[in-house]
């Protein structure tokens, strides 16, 4: 390898050492191929946090097993030479900074939390005190060494906050107390977690919860209230960050905790230290290096692209000559290359804005066009319907978007309380499916535009003089390696060649996927094909135990409900006018008893069987066996009967769980190794009291049921099948290794599909009888 | 004067002619030059009947009286035909009723007080209690059903059965062992086509699956030509052979009777009758039951369909000797119902109904509609078939009825399974037969709900194999293409299209001949 000049980049760097944090995100990996390809002589130190059981080490081996270093491994002869003769691994988490190695030259800090809305307390540690930290083990290692050690800080140029027009490239104006905001920061974690055990927050969490599952039974709420008191500490840790940057002057809580982490630096300058502090504004995708393109993961404007592509963004709040503030990260990595190699004078901190906007600016409008280009000329391909219609944006401004918003979210709100009150049926469930899709997008334009707005709206033009200047210094060679000028960039060409194809390339790689996966399966794959019954017990999986499946009744084996059933009993023993009235009777306590039963089964099924006070058990039976068998029979969906009786040809128990009375499931008796139905309970004569003997098994006490029956007969649940219908079935449902919804509820519906149960459609035969009195007729 | 069947050719002045479907009826206007066969016009009925009974009692034929074969002490009794006959059922009284009272009158006379009365309904479902009534007529349903002495046969019942031998080709003989063991066995039938009778009403009617299984399979079936005659078919062969193993133990009094044509009651009797003959009140009142049935629900439809009860007319009864007084009844059906036909033609239409013998009070699905139209419709021929080996049938009917989960549990899974698998018969009942007929649930259904046996829906596939085995395309008009399709057959939305799909098999201009069917016929085809 040839000398570098001795004033070049490489030259200036050669024989230092150099740590690095954030080695595994964008700019910290763009950074480090620079570093291997372009500057030979350079040692570099990379601070790696161990990530659940991979040590630092072994993150970083996996690092460079990436295509991108293939050359630079090759280079070195394998990634254990690299590691040995370039490169340190030093384990550690910025939360608790390990000591420093003693020789460093520079150190450049580009960890950092990059989401928008991080809770409040995170937010504070990881660009606070992880800086802070940091620092300290920079003084102590730079002591150490007995030389002043270069601190390259990588903030973000949005730390201007909330500002219009220029920014220089200057410390931020404020004056902020640091000190009590970072106690009130990291106070916060433990405030809400306190707060959100209030009894006001919990309660209606609670009444929330118990509305939806009360029907489930209560342990289902209670896990949901718990869950949403988590959801609630998590939305309102964002949302205190979220309100305090604003009150404060800065667009959220990233901002606001990366100023306050600038200001720490500062004084860490002050205190007579080379610091420089550069601020890169919107980071995508490589120009050039390691090749055009180059992106990892998702960074802010793809979520948009690809929604946009997808024809699912239909306006966006912005103003169409509004600058949006690009950078692409080679030239991020560049200009920090180029910074460490001319650091500043001690004292006072260096300044650097990377960005494009103000001798190179590109307006959401142009955005929007070049990407409107690019799709138009590269649709989408989704499904087998053809490319998805692009929306037009009018950019009307951000307050009209939000109207839209805000009413469809409105509209999304009573179709959604509709379609949870509705009939259920196959109707309802499609409905409720396309609501669900509806709902999560708006759910995702709701997330993105409220994160994004602010930044859409920031008329903000940063000033790189400075950085320029830095430029300027370079040899017209280093300026060619280390390229950093973004007024060079061509936007037409970067967005329609480079960055959009670079964006929905995986996204490309998964539809096809999909689409062939779909062709190899029909279009009927996916989750209404039960899955097979295997053969005898104990040929699949470890087969401990015996297997066994779960029926539910009343709407999975056969369409009834228990008013129904009670009145096909009740109306055998009365005359013409009798019938009328007890009809007129039930009729009128419907409203009452459908609101029971949304509250809570048992107190339903408790209502509908008091009604049975004073008939003779026996009597009941024999009017089962006279003129009800038939019409049980005669209405159970074929489909279910298949399924039980190839489950008992398979080897496996069949057990029969329903909340109806006991003599009505006397015709299924020959199908079920066990039944369990509720028992009425008697007096000494034999009639019944209108009470039952035990309490009704629904909801959660299905579930127990269960266990203690698979239990005591050696029944293996994880490899059983539980078949239910509706909501307050989910205990049952979830208790089974193979859980099926049948015909379901909407909320069971949409638990089934989040959750990818099978859901089938086993109806009764359309020629069955729906008379409330079937066996009137043969009498 | 009634006026024997003939052979229409259809031609300008033919008037559009009803075709049976489902639950309704069409007017099609054939092509040019099509046959069509219509029955013989209805016969008088008989004005006393119960004079003609108790002649028929009295002066048997090749028996002695049916008094004299009574006496105190004995064991008597009474197997009638189940609801599957006659179709549609018997406006009250039933002919079967008036003749159980009669023997029983008898009996009571001669002191005979051991007396049971079963349904002779062999793997058909158990009849409610109200269509046994309907059948015997309140009062012996009284007096026998609350003791358990008037009763559905029960196939499945081992200890009610009893094994009479095998005959010289190795079938087995497994009837009622109450029948068996009687003194006397009086069997009480209505001969509403030419299959019905003779050795097949206790040799089947009263019989268990390991006798049923030896002539109800693809095999016989396909070699009985047709089952109409039973000379040539090798199901009543067997059944004979059986019938005269079972005459030398169980002393058999056959009582088979013959009805007429009258199968619709008013308004419905324009269905009967010539299209080009209908008066104005006539065509007012197809046109208002064509309007009323495109307006009706399903469930309207078949409710009004299902309650229609005929106003059959007696037109014979003959008792006695089993083979002998077969030998009468089927001139007398013949009488009523065979048409003669000269030669055959490439394409057969026919139009199936909305009742076969299988599914009173139940809805007619796609495998029963197979069978009645390739099975019973096909079969209704002497000689030779309608249509020639390797010609087309046309049905009509909609398959859109579903199954009846209350009659036909094992037909769902016949449909859903088996067809799912083949449609040919043999195979079919090579892999599939025995596993339904051992089948515990559909056992239990069949002995104590109203389910068909579990094998009865290969006996329809059976039914048909003869005519998918003659023919070399089926295709529904007016069908569901999704169920024709899982049948193995097509569908077409008119008669034109059929025509054209059959193009291929039968060329552009075939020979048709339409079934003017129902009334009952029987086509005399002379080639």
């Amino acid at each position: 390898m040839t000398q570098a000049p001795s004033g070049s980049v490489a030259g200036r760097l050669a024989g230092r050492h150099l740590l690095l944090t954030g080695v595994t995100g964008f700019v910290g990996e763009a950074l480090l191929h620079l570093l291997l390809h372009e500057v030979p002589d350079v040692r570099v130190s990379l601070l790696v946090r161990p990530k659940g059981s991979t040590g630092g080490a072994a993150r970083i081996a996996k690092l460079l097993e990436k295509p991108v270093f293939a050359q630079a491994v090759a280079d070195a002869g394998g990634v254990e030479a690299l590691l040995a003769s370039r490169l340190g691994v030093v384990e550690g988490d910025l939360a608790d900074v390990p000591p420093l190695p003693g020789d460093l030259d520079a150190v450049v800090h580009c960890a950092g939390d990059v989401s928008f809305d991080p809770p409040v307390d995170e937010a504070f540690t990881t660009n606070v005190v992880g800086t802070r930290d940091l620092l300290a083990r920079v003084v102590e290692a730079g002591r150490e060494a007995g030389r002043d050690v270069h601190y390259l800080h990588v903030s973000t140029a949005y730390v201007a906050g909330r500002r219009r027009g220029h920014v220089p490239e200057a410390p931020v104006e404020h004056d902020v107390d640091l000190e009590a905001e970072l106690a009130w920061g990291l106070a916060q974690r433990r405030d809400t977690e306190h707060r959100s055990r209030s009894a006001e927050v919990l309660e209606a969490a609670r009444r929330r919860a118990e509305k939806a599952h009360s029907r489930a039974g209560l342990l289902t709420a209670a896990t949901a209230t718990e869950q949403a008191r988590r959801d609630w500490v998590s939305a309102e840790l964002v949302r205190v960050g979220t309100e305090r940057a604003r009150s404060l002057g800065w667009t959220d809580c990233y901002t606001f905790t990366k100023a306050l982490g600038e200001r720490v630096v500062e004084a860490h300058a002050r205190a007579g230290h080379r610091v420089t502090v550069l601020r890169p504004s919107i980071i995508e995708s490589a120009l050039d290096r390691p090749h055009a393109g180059w992106i990892e993961g998702f960074k802010m404007a793809e979520p948009l692209i690809l929604a946009y592509g997808r024809g699912e963004l239909p306006e966006f709040p912005a103003a169409a000559d509004t600058i949006v503030d690009i950078v692409p990260v080679d030239h991020v990595a560049s200009a920090i290359v180029a910074a460490l190699a001319h650091p500043p004078e001690p004292g006072e901190a260096a300044y650097l804005h990377v960005c494009s906007g103000d001798r190179n600016p590109l307006t959401f409008g142009e955005l929007y066009s070049h990407v409107r280009a690019y799709f138009d000329e590269h649709p989408f391909q989704v499904g087998a319907r053809g490319a998805a219609r692009l929306p037009d944006w009018r950019f009307p401004g951000a307050a009209s978007v939000d109207r839209l918003l805000t009413t469809s979210e409105r509209a999304f709100k009573v179709a959604d309380y509709v379609v949870g009150h509705a009939p259920r049926g196959d109707r309802t469930r499609q409905v409720a499916r396309e609501l669900d899709r509806r709902g999560r997008r708006l759910e995702f334009l709701r997330r993105y535009l409220t994160l994004y707005q602010e930044y859409a709206q920031a008329e903000l033009r940063f000033s790189d003089d400075a950085t320029t200047a830095l430029r300027e210094r370079l040899s017209p060679d280093d300026q060619r390696t280390f390229a950093f000028d973004t007024a060079t960039i061509d936007w037409p060409v970067y967005l329609r060649e480079i960055h959009c194809p670079a964006v929905t390339a995986p996204v490309r790689r998964l539809d096809e996927l999909r689409a062939r996966r779909q062709g190899a399966r029909g279009p009927s794959a996916g989750g209404d094909r039960l899955p097979e019954v295997s053969g005898r017990a104990g040929t699949e999986g470890s087969g401990a135990g015996e297997v066994a499946a779960f029926f539910d009744m009343d709407g999975t084996l056969l369409s009834s409900n228990v008013i129904e059933t009670y009145l096909w009993m009740r109306l055998q023993e009365l005359d013409g006018a009798g019938r009328f009235a007890e009809l007129a009777r039930v009729a009128a306590r419907v409203p009452s008893l459908v609101r029971a039963e949304r509250r809570e089964r048992s107190a339903f099924l408790r209502a509908v069987y008091r009604e049975y006070a004073g008939a003779r058990l026996d009597d009941l039976d024999a009017v089962v066996d006279e003129l009800l068998s038939d019409h049980v029979l005669s209405r159970l969906a074929p489909a279910a009967v298949r399924r039980v009786r190839e489950h008992r040809r398979a080897g496996h128990r069949t057990v029969l769980i329903t909340g109806a009375v006991r003599p009505l499931t006397r015709p299924l008796a020959p199908l079920f190794d066990h039944i369990e139905a509720a028992e009425l309970a008697v007096d000494g004569s034999g009639t019944c009291t209108g009470h039952l003997s035990g309490s009704p098994v629904v909801g959660e006490s299905r579930a127990a049921f269960m266990r203690d029956w698979a239990a005591r007969n050696g029944v293996d649940l994880a490899r059983s099948y539980a078949y239910a219908d509706s909501h307050s079935d989910l205990p049952l449902l979830a208790a089974a290794g193979h859980p099926v919804a049948v015909r379901p509820d909407v909320s069971l519906y949409r638990h089934a599909r989040r959750h990818h149960w099978t859901i089938v459609d086993w109806a009764s035969p359309p020629s069955a009888s729906r008379g409330l009195n079937p066996a009137g007729a043969r009498r | 004067m009634t006026r024997p069947g003939f052979v229409l050719e259809v031609d300008d002045r033919t008037p559009p002619l009803v075709v049976h479907e489902g639950l309704g009826f069409r007017l099609e206007d054939f092509p040019l030059g099509t046959r069509v066969i219509y029955p013989p016009e209805s016969l008088p009925g008989i004005a006393d009947v119960e004079g003609a009974v108790r002649e028929a009692l009295l002066h048997p034929v090749d028996s002695d009286p049916l008094p004299e074969r009574l006496f105190a002490g004995m064991r008597l009794t009474i197997a009638f035909d189940d609801v599957s006959l006659p179709l549609p059922s018997m406006r009250r009284p039933d002919i079967r009723q008036r003749i159980i009272e009669q023997v029983l009158t008898m009996a009571a006379e001669a002191g005979v007080d051991d007396v049971e009365i079963i349904a002779a309904n062999a793997l058909h479902r158990r009849m409610t209690a109200a269509e046994l009534e309907h059948i015997v007529g309140e009062r012996v349903f009284r007096s026998f059903h609350p003791q358990g002495k008037l009763y559905n046969f029960d196939a499945e019942d081992r200890d009610a059965l009893t094994h009479l031998g095998t005959t010289d080709r190795g079938e087995d003989i497994e009837i009622s062992k109450r029948a068996a063991e009687s003194d006397l066995l009086v069997y009480v039938n209505v001969n509403l086509v030419a299959m019905d009778g003779g050795h097949k009403s206790v040799g089947i009617g009263l019989a268990s699956y390991k006798s049923l299984r030896h002539h109800h399979n693809a095999h016989t079936m396909v070699h009985s030509r047709s089952f109409m005659d039973h000379q040539k078919s090798a199901m009543h062969q067997s059944a004979w052979r059986i019938g005269r193993v079972i005459k030398d133990t169980v002393p058999v009094f056959q009582v088979e009777t013959t009805l007429n044509n009258d199968v619709f009651p008013r308004p419905y009797e324009f269905l009967m009758k010539r299209e080009w003959e209908w008066s104005v009140r006539d065509q007012a009142s197809m046109l208002a039951a064509r309007r009323g049935l495109a307006l009706a629900p399903q469930k309207l439809r078949h409710k009004l369909f299902h309650d229609l009860r005929a106003p059959y007319g007696l037109t014979g009864i003959a008792a006695g000797e089993v083979e002998a007084v077969h030998e009468q009844t089927l001139a007398r059906v013949h009488r009523q119902q065979l048409v003669e036909v000269q030669g055959t033609s490439d394409v057969l239409v026919m139009g199936v109904p909305y009742l076969g013998p299988y599914n009173v009070d139940s809805s007619m699905n796609p495998v029963l509609a197979t069978c009645m139209g390739l099975g019973y419709y096909f079969n209704s021929y002497r000689g030779h078939p309608v249509v020639r080996r390797g010609g087309a049938v046309i049905l009509y009917h909609p398959l859109d009825e579903g199954f009846n989960q209350l009659h036909h549990p094992s037909y769902v899974d016949f449909y859903e399974e088996v067809l799912a698998e083949t449609t040919d018969p043999a195979v079919i009942g090579e892999k599939y037969e025995r596993q339904f007929a051992e089948d515990p649930w559909y056992r239990h259904l069949y002995r104590t709900s109203h389910a068909y046996h579990g094998v009865h829906p290969f006996y329809m596939w059976y039914w048909a194999a003869h005519a998918m085995d003659h023919v070399g395309d089926v295709i529904w008009v007016g069908g569901d293409r999704r169920a024709a399709a899982r049948l193995g057959f097509r569908a077409a939305s008119t008669l034109a299209d059929a025509l054209e799909m059959a193009s291929g098999t039968v060329g552009t201009s075939p020979s048709i001949t339409y079934l003017h069917n129902p009334p009952h016929l029987l086509a005399d085809v002379r080639v």
